[in-house]
This record gives C-alpha cells, sequence and structure tokens, in this order.
C-alpha cells in the first residue's frame, strides 16, 4: 500500500514521556549495561540530521514527498533524542548541545569526504541513486525498531519498556516510509536494482556504525540480538529486505550480526 | 556553545517543545467564499507556499558545512523546518479555500539558471569542498542568511496584506508572522552573536550574502514566478522602498556594509 504523506505529517505529534513516572528510576536506577545501550541509542537519534545530509546529496528533495517525510522523520528522531536523553539525565548522563556538538566534531574530515563521496556516486550513478537511499533507510529504520522491541522485551523496567515500545511505533511508520519509497523505486529500474543491491551487500553496516566506535557497537547488537531470539530476528529482518524487488536472497542483517557476535568478549572476572 | 544561549537568551530547547503543528484547522477561511483574493494575490499565496515549503533545498547547502555539526543550530533548523512546513500548509489551506489545487499539486513552470546565480547552484560536492576551508566560521553566514530573508518574507506577506485588503487573508499572515517571529530571534541573536566575535566570520559572511538568491528556496521555482514576486514585492516606488529598507538593516548586521546592504536590495528589485 502506498504511504500517505499526508495523513502521516497530520498525525505527527512528538513522542511522549511526561505522562510516565520517570522519577521511579531515582529509587529504581537501571542497570550499567542498559544505560550504555540507551547512550547509543540516544547518540544515533540526535544524529538524524547528520543522516540527512547524505540524503541530499542527491536530488531526493526535489520529490515533495520525500522532501516532507524528511521534515516529520527529523523532528521525531529529535525528540526520540529527547526523550533518550531525560531517561539518561535521571541517571546524572547529561548529553547536551555542547556533548553532541563535541562527538561530531570528532569525525573531522571523514565528515565532510563522506556526503563529497556520495555525491559524485550519485552524479554518477544519476537518478537510481535515490533508491540505494531509500533501501539503506529501510534496512536503517528496520533495525531500529527491531532494537527498540527487542530491549522493550528484553527490559524488566516498566516506565523504560513502555518508553521504548512509543518510540517503536513512529520508527515502524518510517519504515514503511522508506520501505514504500524504496519498492517503487527499485521496481522501476533494474540499474537501481543492481547497484542497491552491491552497496547493500558489501557496504551497509548496523545503523551507529559510522558514528560509534566499534567496541560500542559489539557491545550493543550484542545486548540485543545475541542467543536463538536475536538469530531468528535476523532472519526475520533479511525475509522483509529481501522481499523487495531484486534483492532476493541478502543476508545482510544476519551476516553482520553474526560478525558483531564474534567480535564480543566477555569481561574478564577478577 | 553553552555560551551562546546564554548570551543570545534564546531557549533552542522551549521552541523546540513548543513548535507550532498543523493550524489549518483554526483558520476562518469562510469569508473567502464570499470575498475571494484576486488571481494575482493567490498567485503570491501559492508562490509563498513553494519557498516555505523548501526547507530541504536550503538544508542541502547549509548541512554540507559546519553549520551541521553546531548541535544548537541543527536543532533549531529541524523545527524552524517543521513550523515551515505547517505556514505552507496553511497557505495551501487558503488556495484550496478558493477550490485552487495546493501548490504542490499545481503545474510549476521551469527554473532558469542565470549566468549571475551560478555559484547558488552548486551543488553538495562543490559545497562540501568549500566547507573544510571554512570551517565554522560559515556558522554566522547561515544565520546572517536566515534572518535577512525572515525580512525579506516579511515584506512579500505585509505587501500581499496590503494589496489584498482581505480581513480574512490579514489574519492568516498575522498568524503566520506570530510563528516568523521566533525564526527571526534565533538568527538575529545567533547572527550578532557569531559575527561580532570572528572577523573570519564577517568575511565569510560579506562573500556569501552578496551570492545569495532571495528570498531562501527561491532558486528552484519557476523564472515567471520569481519574476512576479520580484516585481510585485519590490518593484514600483513602495517597492525600491522596500527594499533599500532591507538594505539598510542588513547594513546594520556586525561586519556588514552600506555597499552589501545596498548590493542585496539592487538584488531583490532585480526581476
Amino acid at each position: 500500500m502506498a504511504f500517505d504523506i499526508d495523513e502521516y505529517a497530520a498525525g505527527s505529534r512528538a513522542v511522549r514521556w511526561d505522562d510516565l513516572d520517570l522519577d521511579h528510576f531515582r529509587d529504581h536506577p537501571l542497570p550499567a549495561d542498559t544505560l550504555r545501550t540507551l547512550r547509543y541509542m540516544t547518540d544515533v537519534e540526535y544524529h538524524t540530521i547528520c543522516y540527512t545530509r547524505d540524503l541530499l546529496t542527491t536530488p531526493s528533495h526535489t520529490d515533495d514527498d520525500v522532501a516532507r517525510f524528511m521534515v516529520t522523520w527529523n523532528r521525531e528522531e529529535f525528540w526520540h533524542g529527547e526523550a533518550l536523553a531525560t531517561v539518561l539525565r535521571m541517571h546524572g548522563i547529561e548529553i547536551g548541545f555542547d556533548q553532541l556538538r563535541a562527538n561530531r566534531l570528532k569525525f573531522g574530515w571523514r565528515d565532510y569526504l563522506d556526503p563529497a563521496g556520495q555525491s559524485a556516486l550519485s552524479r554518477l550513478v544519476g537518478k537510481d541513486f535515490i533508491a540505494v537511499h531509500m533501501s539503506w533507510g529501510a534496512a536503517n529504520e528496520y533495525t531500529a525498531v527491531s532494537a527498540y522491541k527487542r530491549m522493550a522485551a528484553l527490559e524488566s523496567d516498566p516506565v523504560l519498556a513502555e518508553l521504548l515500545r512509543r518510540i517503536a511505533q513512529q520508527e515502524s511508520k518510517h519504515v514503511a516510509f522508506y520501505v514504500s519509497q524504496a519498492r517503487k523505486r527499485l521496481a522501476a529500474s533494474r540499474k537501481a536494482q543492481i547497484i542497491t543491491r552491491f552497496l547493500l551487500d558489501k557496504v551497509w553496516q548496523p545503523v551507529g556504525s559510522s558514528i560509534q566506535p566499534r567496541e560500542e557497537v559489539v557491545f550493543v547488537f550484542n545486548q540485543l540480538m545475541s542467543g536463538e531470539a536475536g538469530v531468528a530476528e535476523a532472519r526475520r529482518l533479511d525475509a522483509s529486505l529481501s522481499a523487495m524487488p531484486g534483492l532476493s536472497g541478502l543476508q545482510i542483517f544476519h551476516n553482520s550480526f553474526s560478525r558483531l557476535l564474534s567480535e564480543h568478549r566477555e569481561p574478564e572476572k577478577i | 556553545m553553552t555560551e551562546v544561549q546564554e548570551r543570545t537568551q534564546f531557549d533552542v530547547r522551549a521552541f523546540t517543545r513548543t513548535a507550532q503543528g498543523r493550524f489549518r484547522d483554526e483558520l476562518d477561511l469562510a469569508p473567502f467564499e464570499a470575498e475571494p483574493l484576486a488571481p494575482d494575490d493567490r498567485d503570491l499565496v501559492r508562490f509563498l507556499g513553494r519557498v516555505e515549503g523548501a526547507t530541504m533545498e536550503h538544508l542541502r547547502d547549509v548541512l554540507m558545512t559546519a553549520t551541521h555539526k553546531d548541535a544548537r543550530v541543527t536543532a533549531f533548523l529541524v523545527t524552524w523546518a517543521y513550523e515551515r512546513s505547517w505556514i505552507a500548509d496553511a497557505l495551501d489551506a487558503v488556495l484550496e479555500a478558493h477550490g485552487d489545487p495546493r501548490a504542490r499539486a499545481a503545474a510549476e513552470g521551469e527554473a532558469r539558471k542565470r549566468w549571475g546565480e551560478r555559484r547558488a547552484w552548486r551543488g553538495p560536492l562543490w559545497r562540501t569542498m568549500l566547507a573544510i576551508g571554512q570551517r565554522d566560521a560559515i556558522v554566522g553566514a547561515h544565520m546572517a542568511a536566515g534572518l535577512i530573508d525572515e525580512w525579506v518574507l516579511g515584506a512579500a506577506y505585509q505587501t500581499l496584506a496590503e494589496r489584498a485588503g482581505n480581513g480574512a487573508l490579514r489574519k492568516v499572515i498575522d498568524r503566520i508572522a506570530s510563528i516568523k517571529r521566533r525564526h527571526e530571534e534565533f538568527f538575529a541573536a545567533e547572527a550578532h552573536l557569531r559575527l561580532t566575535t570572528s572577523e573570519r566570520a564577517q568575511r565569510l559572511a560579506r562573500g556569501e550574502l552578496q551570492r545569495t538568491v532571495w528570498p531562501i528556496g527561491s532558486l528552484r521555482r519557476a523564472f515567471a514566478d520569481r519574476h512576479r514576486f520580484h516585481e510585485a514585492v519590490f518593484g514600483a516606488a513602495a517597492g525600491r522602498a522596500r527594499a533599500e529598507a532591507i538594505g539598510r538593516k542588513v547594513a546594520a548586521i556586525a561586519g556588514l556594509t552600506e555597499r552589501i546592504g545596498a548590493k542585496i536590495a539592487a538584488r531583490l528589485r532585480k526581476r
């Protein structure tokens, strides 16, 4: 079914947490491992405006639906960052604008060369490159929904679990947009299918990989995607992505999660 | 920078929390039935809606530079784009009250690349390369551009309200102005702070602003529509006075000069 951008934009609200009892964290603080994963997720959410730069290297912004989606999507993701940052703040972990700016400054030259490279590639490939970005966005949003749902299921704290469920609900709409765009653009061009398939298979990495140290990525995906349930989730995500035109048989989630799981080392016991 | 927030007194978090979403249902559009706008005025409403909604075109240029690293500025820009998209929606509601299609559903003519605007057409590849040398001094130029854009659009809304002489439209424009006031406030405070503290930022701003195409978001609009916009808002004697008034305000921005102000005023009058 086509994604209704008007309905999505009109129905969009900043995620709510003012009705949740966050004071409960004062007596029931979250474990350190959970806070570490939340920190990762917060950084990823706040970083959305920087992912938007990548999307804007293609002519995608000239498509009214895509441009309007970007506006609403950015706002929703910013509020996910704010919601998670509020939980962290209750635990004495402050993520202000200064901290975010400092994180972004750390990327240095790479931060300019990445969009330059994408822009060059986009000029080389032409309009079909939008299909790559839309499929990439779908893969990232699939991971995000899955991560929030897995964390909500694993998390015994009822307040955090509820907040994560609310965020996951909004992320599901982002999946719907990217999938509908990717499906349409892939179906229209064999070239788009070949390039998208190649880049997803060879270059894609789980969301957050480009902005977080490797050990954090390994830690978070081991928290969320280990065990039989994690393997089953990766298979389910691969099946969803593979259903798009020209992407059948891709196993990017299984392969990348497996790599991350294999790199995990248990902390040595003293 | 924490000190930026302290010194500018603009609370970005409060702005993001209280952003204006969809408000077309709160507008009183029924009077347009008895007292419709003239076709020329509806054309101007359509053009303004397209420009207000073209935030991603602008962010495409801005985010390729160091401006994207400043999380306080990007938090503002995310919300600014959101509010502008709903301003565009309100202008669509005015068109729809006349039985016209909304702006994006109406056919738009071709954009034309003018020689004098060739630098504004530069794509992301160019901009990221330039950004490496500009570093965060470019943020001041972007903030000043946002401020001047508010003045240009403010003049356009005022012209439209005066020309149409329509009570219902005046109320819509007043509502829009109340939303845009906070945009102007942010851009003014940021531009002042960044340009008064860095000569390099001033130098970059002088170069950038002379080449900016006003209003922001109009570069890719139909050539004929742009022509009509500049004619309506900055043409004739009253329009010249509006353009010159903006030029004087530009000259008063830290590090900018009367010559820059006059150049921008002349650009506004160029059709």
